[in-house]
């Protein structure tokens, strides 16, 4: 029996006293793709939060790569260094004095302290490869605050796959994406996921990207509503309980 | 002006203003990053409170100040994760009320009346030896610090949850920084001033931040803009025999037009580096 990457069991989580996320159980096994939908306010980003440790769950059980995730969100470095997050969008305001190429090596570095001088060839080394594997050769030595948004993203695949993980969490990451510019970034992500053997737990809007990308969805409406192959579960049904009754799913004729 | 130099009072307080400018640059490097421009300008604000509570139970106020302040930027911390109201007008609030109840308290106490100038606008001539050490110490810590956790310092600014993701312990680093920021503050306000101190913190980064490209050299160039504006402007004061603090916080001013300046340029010419490469079929790369 193969174990789960991720595993989470009756999740429950509070904000502000009210309950956002009641009783989540589901499991990532290795190498899949699972997409979370829902309507805006449907405990989507307090999930993947509180799967991470970034939020404290009020009961249930996660487990990650068969590692408990302690109540205050701590896992053994480890574990820690296995997980990757691509969020939303990062606070750049005005001009942010910070190259691609150091980004990227912040990547590379365990968690903890260390010196900058300390494994710097290796380091350098690792960076140029993701920069080269994402197509970011180019913007090295650009600041990460003069990019376009297709770019940071591609940017923040280089910050993932600067070193060997296991499981990638993405939060609306195609959020502020034009056609082109997302349609590139998940043909990125989908090549370098099966490259790199990552598991992958996606937040996402795109319902046509979702039934073509994803082997899991996930409709989170503060309870799960569904779970299972996008087949079963984006249906006309299970849309309309999630979104309300103006939902028309959208079948695409080929899976990328 | 060589005669001066020769007194150990001015050599204490060259040496000071280099070590006080450089701990606030490098600091600040970080601070205005993370929009705690105001935050240091609270509590710098707030330090005159922790001075009058030392003078009205007898205490050295320096030894008063910084638990005092360390307790104050705690305290406003917790208020601004909790409340629901924006961070700039909490800090308005905690800061015109702490300063208007040292005001007040202040009044009440005859001896140091005369005294307030030099708490509002500093005194870096009466830096002790002893103050000397602490700066050293400090600047040694917080050096320390920010090298050692450089990584977190930058995802912590960038996305707190991107941060505690790959293994930042961002609340400990958070409240660290803080704390951090905190003492300088309190350390420097004898020198600096209530009234400056923010100015020490805020513009030699955001001069430095016109001008880096890369996250180490803004740190580096604002600690050493912070600490070449501090011995430039203390010269001038002695040369002028004008207020030492008003002089430095004048020099980082100039400093902070010149980069201004030189930032404008810089863009400028890649601007025109960028046009001339889009003329050239194939050479500029697609920006999405």
């Amino acid at each position: 029996m193969i174990s789960p990457v991720l595993k989470v069991r009756d999740l429950c989580v509070e904000r502000s006293g009210r309950l956002v996320v009641e009783d989540v159980s589901f499991d990532l096994n290795p190498e899949s793709e699972t997409a979370v939908v829902g309507p805006n306010g449907a405990g989507k980003t307090t999930l993947v939060a509180a799967v991470l440790g970034l939020l404290n769950r009020s009961s249930g059980d996660v487990e990650i790569l068969g590692c408990p995730l302690a109540c205050n969100g701590d896992l053994p470095p480890e574990i820690r260094s296995q997980i990757a997050y691509v969020p939303q969008s990062l606070a750049l305001q005005g001009h942010f004095p910070l190259t691609v190429s150091e980004f990227v090596g912040f990547g590379f570095d365990s968690p903890g302290p260390r010196l900058p001088w300390r494994q710097r060839e290796r380091r350098s080394a690792a960076v140029r490869h993701a920069l080269e594997r994402t197509d970011c050769n180019d913007l090295s030595y650009r600041l990460l605050s003069e990019l376009s948004g297709g770019q940071l993203k591609r940017v923040m695949l280089s910050f993932c796959v600067v070193r060997p993980r296991r499981l990638l969490v993405l939060d609306e990451a195609q959020a502020g994406l034009d056609v082109s510019s997302n349609e590139r970034f998940q043909h990125l992500l989908l090549e370098l996921r099966r490259q790199e053997g990552w598991t992958v737990l996606q937040v996402s809007h795109d319902l046509d990207m979702v039934r073509r990308s994803s082997d899991q969805v996930l409709g989170l409406n503060r309870r799960v509503c569904c779970l299972g192959p996008p087949d079963h579960t984006l249906t006309q049904e299970h849309l309309t309980e999630l979104y309300g009754p103006n939902i028309v799913p959208y079948r695409h004729h080929c899976r990328g | 002006m060589l005669l001066i130099l020769k007194e150990p009072f001015m050599q204490r307080a060259l040496l000071g203003g280099l070590l006080t400018g450089s701990l606030g640059g490098l600091l600040g490097s970080v601070a205005v990053l993370r929009q705690l421009s105001f935050f240091s300008d609270a509590l710098g604000h707030s330090a005159l409170l922790g001075i009058t509570l030392g003078i009205l139970l007898g205490v050295n106020p320096t030894l008063v100040l910084i638990p005092f302040a360390v307790c104050f930027a705690l305290m406003v911390n917790q208020l601004v994760e909790r409340s629901s109201l924006p961070t700039d007008a909490l800090l308005n609030i905690v800061y015109s009320s702490s300063l208007a109840a040292a005001i007040l308290a202040l009044s009440l106490v005859e001896t140091y009346r005369g005294g307030i100038r030099q708490l509002l606008f500093g005194d870096i001539l009466g830096i002790s030896n002893i103050d000397l050490i602490i700066v050293v110490v400090l600047l040694a810590i917080a050096l320390a610090y920010l090298v050692l956790t450089m990584r977190a310092q930058v995802l912590l600014t960038l996305n707190s949850d991107l941060a505690g993701a790959v293994g930042v312990q961002t609340r400990w680093h958070r409240i660290m920084f803080i704390v951090l920021l905190a003492v300088v503050v309190a350390v420097s306000i004898k020198a600096v001033g209530v009234l400056l101190i923010s100015a020490f913190v805020v513009i030699p980064a955001c001069a430095s931040r016109l001008l880096s490209r890369n996250f180490a050299l803004y740190m580096v160039m604002s600690a050493a803009v912070g600490g070449g504006c501090a011995l430039m402007g203390l010269l001038a004061s002695g040369m002028t025999n004008l207020p030492s603090g008003p002089s430095v916080v004048m020099v980082q001013f100039f400093g902070f037009l010149i980069a201004l300046f030189l930032s404008n340029h810089q863009l400028r010419k890649r601007s025109i580096a960028r046009k001339a490469l889009h003329q050239i079929p194939g050479a500029a790369p697609a920006d999405h």
